[in-house]
């Protein structure tokens, strides 16, 4: 099981890498942690011809948090080749942004979180991961470059499709703001594997900010392991929104949450109709935690 | 054995460190990819995509023009060069299954290999194996075992509704009349999932053959080194003597590597016509796809019951997919599930059928208990019969278990059990677990909308069974000139602890210290015959072996020690490295200076005593099967709004004789409740309807992981069996009980809901299948 | 497809190498540094049995390519016992707790944990049956692995030097 040949670069700055991928087409593949792309590379179900190595890549690595400013909420700003492990080790992580923190011990094991990377979990959109459905939960914006400029890309935009998102092949993920919710906010992440460390079978990333008058000001739940790409229960959310706490039923929202799914994946592990039920038990678990923990923030 | 006793035990029965583990604690050890030869080459597989096809063509030009490649071999080149196919345990003359080593004109399964690609490292080969174009026209496969009896297509020609073979007891008719008066008769169809050994280490050998010397050397993974040995000379028509196998680490077995498959043979027929030592070591998913698999069988089995839960009579219909090309001829090992269905329980009236059935997936092959399937079927159906007895199953299971004056007891299928202890070990372990505080436990949890179970396993297993291959085993033992000693078996180092037993045994056997004792294993060219790691025998055979062996040289010692102490050698005993006269301190000669005039100064030896000391010896056990039994308890707690199962306490109560090494025995009950874990909840070496395997990677086949098992307790039964040390066998019990225990347990905490489990694995999804079937609503 | 040079620390020795992109890290000291502890047991980044330390962090070697440890530290599981042989305290607490059996899991095992009692010195049992869940052992059912990372630990705790360990 050895991967076939490849040609590997390695840009120093983003600006010669992204040449690199505007050069290369899409004979390219970017690397970053590769816990993803190897396996698939070992296997040889991807086969590209030239690998572009963020591992040099400058500017590509920490956590910083940005304060509110000019209407906008503060964020959490990650560069797309923080490790996971560096996430799980961050302070400012778990105290800014709890749901990103929380999902990042489910991720694989520790020895896969050490290279993984949170722009790599995202790039690769992998229906099953964690970070994609936290992207979404918490309205996260991509930061991309190419040769041709800079954009932000909002994260419902941004899954596009099974494996694939809105990036061209001359664009790279340079970073992710995670917005940092304030006030009564709780956060929670359910999944369900038949293994811990496993793909979940199904998963919810749910938070949830109360108004004063326990009202819910605002929610996101993000899906995952529940269709082709990572979800966004936009639904279930909009249903819950400026509903009392205390009338929204947790089983209710995980119905709600599963409702619309028409493509759900099934395969060895569980049907899409397990899946859906199993995705409704999930999401009405996290829906409950994050609004205990609402309710006493 | 008479004559002279060293004069105590002081390492068997002791945890003993392991003398394996430092080498491969630090990273020394020699596994077979670790091998390197100079000028060595690496072979890939080009395996079928297709389940059956035709082979039409096979055009290796584009592979044979990429730069490294040496060859690329196919049928044609290779098949004809078998001179004999056959294994030792089997025999000649049994009318074994096809085995072919490259596919001859049709692909029965997915992997099936079709070519080998010669070239100068994996990568290149596979890049190479990547451009043989092979042309096929699909055929329409057998997928599905359990219908392919009526099947118009045949996975092997001259095997009408693919059938491979079948055995069975007396007519079923003549139990009816039993069943027909029974009080009660629980009937049920127990259906198991394919699943396989998965050693971490996948399968692998080196064959390097020497054209000049007509030698052929092979360093492989395997658990029986001679019997590759015998098996290749055979295949080559290679005097034996001219073929060396070598082995000192496998990286696990558990039947898998107890004999060469056709990938083997692939490799030992090539090995000739390549200019270099030949490697082939096979990927995760070859082992997934083609390595074989085990267990996927089911059992339409029947107890008949007398008012007061008596067990009047038993049968089963047992039918198990061979696959494509089983390893060995499954046939005949399929009979056990029939004859062990009755168990280690008073059964009178008794019979059994068994079908083997070819299907074009992956071969049958041996795995750890390959009759585990008794187990499951008859354990799942007492817990059935007692449910409908209202009785606990506890208490169905005391009134029928074998006592000791009961015995020896021959079952009804023939099966002369003794020195078992069946109702012992139930106790023992329902006791370790407190099995009336955990029903009230149960009780409570339920209370609280909580779904607890327990579930048991009492099993009698054949263990060392002398027959064929395995009727014997040797030994040498070489007390060196300095007083040191070696030993030689046949061994080898599979995770059994084989080196550390006959370390053990030998320094116990001499009276020596275990530091001055090293064992020698898993190279033909200097160890003894032996049949190899199979059917829980390592232990008490080489007990045996050792046993026999140091006897001559102990009587030995023990003459010269008397002669040079002027004392009667029934004075003399062995102990501490020296041997002393009994009652007279100071009367004593280190074994150093014994092995110095044996060596050197041989005329100062007694008159009849032979110089040197260095003996080797055989052991033919007097019986020709030693039984193990034991019973597993396991409780469990079953979410059932998701179906997961969180296992709580595993309690294994057991009876292996006499522990050689405590250490040694757990971790081989261990090692198997794992697998049988792994068995019962998520491990499935699935197919599609199309015949494609749909699990060949490590992210869809589900080994348990250190997550997934609970603490595993022990209650050590130690009843001694007729042979040497009265050690029986225990490699392969623990994978035998744990499925039984595992089901019968969510079974237990699922009773609420009426459910009944006959099939496994209890995938989350089957579980909450169950549930809602019982209940008709969908839990949350 | 160029080859590329590397410079890469092993076991504390440095050593230069051509090799094609596509070499994993696991086959590159396998073949290239012969050491050949690291072992493949799935290579597709499941079983954990290829586990090293690159630059002190635990990774998976058949999931890197020799060219990205150019340049970084890497410890096998050959690098781990004393250069006389003495056994770390890990290897000393696997031997201990009959931590193995066929023994081609057990670098990887060693390796992970090595690196998780360094991170985690007073784990909890949670914790530990975590950190080795990204280790599959077909052999010991874990019981015996569970164990030697309890004991470890405690022989840690009560020995805070955590050099050297038990000779054999």
């Amino acid at each position: 099981m050895k991967p076939a040949a490849f040609d590997h670069h390695a840009p120093a700055d983003v600006g010669e890498a992204v040449a690199m991928l505007a050069d290369l087409g899409e004979d390219a593949k970017v690397l970053a942690g590769g816990q993803s792309l190897v396996p698939m590379l070992a296997l040889r179900l991807a086969v590209p011809e030239h690998l572009v190595d963020l591992r040099r890549t400058a500017g590509l690595r920490g956590v910083a948090e940005h304060e509110p400013a000019d209407g906008c909420e503060g964020v959490l700003r990650v560069g797309a080749c923080t490790t996971q492990t560096a996430i799980g080790r961050s302070a400012d992580a778990a105290r800014a942004v709890p749901l990103l923190a929380r999902a990042t011990p489910l991720i694989g094991h520790f020895q896969i979180r050490n290279r993984g990377t949170v722009g790599g979990s995202l790039a690769h959109a992998d229906a099953a991961a964690e970070y994609p459905s936290v992207a979404l939960a918490l309205g996260a914006r991509m930061h991309a470059r190419s040769p041709r400029g800079a954009r932000t890309i909002p994260a419902d935009r941004f899954f596009t499709g099974m494996w694939t998102t809105d990036l061209a092949d001359d664009e790279l993920l340079t970073a992710v703001d995670f917005p940092v919710w304030r006030g009564r906010r709780g956060f929670a992440i359910e999944e369900f594997a038949r293994r811990g460390g496993d793909f979940a079978i199904a998963g919810a990333a749910v938070a949830v900010e109360l108004a004063g008058d326990d009202r819910v000001r605002r929610c996101g739940i993000g899906l995952f392991g529940l269709g082709p790409t990572p979800l966004r229960a936009a639904a279930a959310e909009e249903a819950a929104t400026g509903m009392a706490v205390a009338d929204i039923a947790a089983d209710e929202v995980g119905r709600a949450a599963v409702a619309g799914l028409d493509v759900v994946p099934a395969d060895l592990h569980a049907s899409a109709d397990h899946r859906r039920h199993v995705g409704a038990v999930v999401t009405a678990r996290a829906w409950r935690r994050a609004v205990r923990e609402a309710a006493h923030a | 054995m008479t004559g002279v006793r060293a004069a105590a035990a002081r390492y068997a029965g002791a945890r003993v460190p392991r003398v394996e583990d430092p080498r491969l604690l630090t990273g020394h050890g020699t596994y077979v990819d670790d091998v390197v030869r100079p000028g060595m080459l690496h072979a890939c597989f080009v395996r079928s995509p297709l389940a059956r096809a035709r082979v039409l063509g096979v055009d290796a030009a584009e592979a044979l023009a990429l730069e490294g490649v040496h060859a690329v071999f196919t049928a044609a080149d290779l098949n004809p060069d078998v001179r004999e196919q056959w294994y030792t345990l089997i025999g000649r003359d049994v009318p074994d299954t096809p085995r072919p080593p490259l596919a001859e004109g049709e692909v029965r399964f997915v992997g099936d290999p079709v070519a080998l690609v010669v070239a100068a490292d994996r990568y290149v080969a596979e890049d190479a194996a990547e451009l043989v174009a092979v042309d096929y026209e699909p055929l329409p496969p057998v997928v599905d075992y359990a219908t392919a009896h009526e099947s118009d297509e045949l996975v092997h020609e001259g095997y009408p509704g693919n059938v491979a073979g079948t055995l069975g007891g007396p007519p079923l008719d003549e139990l009816a009349p039993v069943f027909d008066g029974a009080a009660l008769v629980v009937r049920e169809t127990i259906r198991q999932q394919a699943y396989a050994q998965v050693p971490i280490e996948t399968r692998g050998l080196v064959a390097e053959w020497s054209a000049p010397a007509g030698e052929l050397t092979i360093w492989t993974a395997t658990q029986s080194p001679h019997e590759v040995r015998l098996f290749c000379s055979r295949l080559l028509g290679l005097p034996e003597q001219r073929v060396r196998v070598v082995m000192r680490d496998t990286g696990g077995g558990f039947g898998q590597k107890v004999v060469p498959q056709r990938e083997d043979m692939c490799v030992m027929l090539a090995a000739r016509k390549v200019p270099g030592a030949l490697k082939w070591i096979e990927d995760r998913r070859e082992n997934l796809m083609s390595a074989g698999q085990a267990r996927h069988e089911h059992a339409d089995a029947r107890l008949a019951f007398a008012a007061d839960g008596t067990i009047l009579a038993a049968a089963v219909d047992h039918v198990q997919d061979v696959g494509a090309y089983p390893v060995p001829w499954p046939v005949g090992t399929a009979a056990a599930v029939g004859m062990f269905f009755p168990g280690p329980y008073r059964v009178t009236r008794a019979t059994w059928t068994s079908t083997s059935v070819f299907s074009n997936t992956v071969g049958r092959n041996a795995y750890r208990g390959p009759w585990q399937l008794e187990s499951l079927a008859r354990e799942v159906l007492l817990d059935v019969a007692a449910r409908r007895m209202g009785l606990d199953p506890a208490d169905l299971r005391r009134r029928n278990l074998l006592r000791r004056d009961e015995l020896p007891y021959t079952n009804p299928n023939g099966m002369p059990y003794s020195d078992i202890t069946p109702l012992e070990t139930f106790e023992r372990a329902l006791e370790i677990l407190g099995y009336e505080e955990f029903r009230k436990e149960q009780e409570r949890a339920r209370a609280e909308g909580r779904y607890l179970g327990v579930g048991t396993c009492t099993y009698v297993e054949p263990t060392t069974a002398a027959m064929a291959l395995h009727a014997t085993e040797g030994a040498t033992i070489r007390i060196e000139p300095s007083g040191k000693v070696n030993v030689y078996v046949s061994g080898g180092s599979s995770g059994n602890s084989i080196e550390t037993t006959v370390v053990q045994l030998t320094a116990d056997a001499l009276g020596v210290d275990i530091a001055d004792v090293s064992t020698i294993q898993g190279d033909t060219a200097v160890t003894p015959f032996g049949g190899g790691a199979a059917g829980s025998r390592s232990g008490s055979m080489t007990a045996g072996a050792v046993g026999e062996t140091a006897a001559v040289l102990r009587e030995r010692i023990t003459a010269i020690a008397a002669h040079r102490l002027e004392a009667a050698p029934g004075d003399v005993e062995l102990t501490g490295g020296r041997a002393r006269v009994r009652g007279v301190p100071g009367a004593e000669v280190s074994l150093a200076e014994i092995a110095e005039l044996a060596y050197f100064r041989p005329d100062e030896l007694p008159p009849g005593v032979p110089p040197g000391l260095e003996h080797s010896g055989r052991y033919r056990p007097a019986t020709p099967v030693i039984f193990a039994n034991a019973t597993h308890v396991c409780t469990c707690e079953v979410d059932v709004v998701t179906g997961a199962v969180t296992l709580l306490r595993y309690v294994v109560g057991e009876d292996c004789g006499p522990m050689i090494n405590p250490n040694v025995v757990e971790g081989q009950i261990a090692g198997g409740v794992v697998q049988g874990i792994g068995g019962a909840l998520f491990e499935h070496l699935a197919y599609d309807g199309e015949g494609n395997p749909v699990a060949t990677t490590f992210m869809d086949y589900l080994l348990p992981t250190a997550g997934d098992v609970p603490v595993i307790e022990y209650g050590h039964v130690e009843t001694p069996a007729a042979g040497p040390g009265g050690y029986k066998g225990v490699g392969e019990g623990g994978a035998i009980g744990a499925p039984p225990a595992v089901v019968n347990a969510v079974a237990d905490a699922l009773a609420p809901f009426g459910a009944q489990i006959t099939r496994l694995p209890l995938t989350p999804e089957s579980i909450v299948a169950l549930v809602r079937a019982a209940d008709g609503t969908v839990p949350r | 497809m160029p080859d590329a040079d590397i410079r890469v620390r092993v076991n504390g020795a440095l050593r230069r190498a051509t090799v094609p992109p596509r070499l994993t890290l696991a086959d590159y000291l396998r073949e290239r540094c012969g050491l050949t502890g690291t072992h493949l047991g799935c290579e597709h980044g499941v079983c954990g049995a290829c586990t090293v330390l690159l630059d002190g962090e635990a990774v998976r070697a058949c999931l890197v390519f020799a060219v990205q440890a150019d340049g970084a530290d890497v410890t096998t599981v050959e690098g781990l016992a004393a250069p006389d042989g003495a056994l770390s305290p890990v290897q000393a607490a696997f031997r201990d707790e009959h931590g193995l059996q066929c023994g081609f899991c057990t670098p990887g095992f060693v390796v992970s944990v090595t690196a998780f009692l360094r991170d985690t010195p007073d784990p909890t049992d949670e914790q530990i049956r975590e950190a080795l869940s990204g280790n599959l052992c077909r052999c010991t059912g874990y019981q015996g692995i569970l164990r030697a990372v309890r004991t470890a630990a405690r022989t840690a705790a009560a020995d805070p030097p955590a050099a050297g360990g038990e000779s054999r």
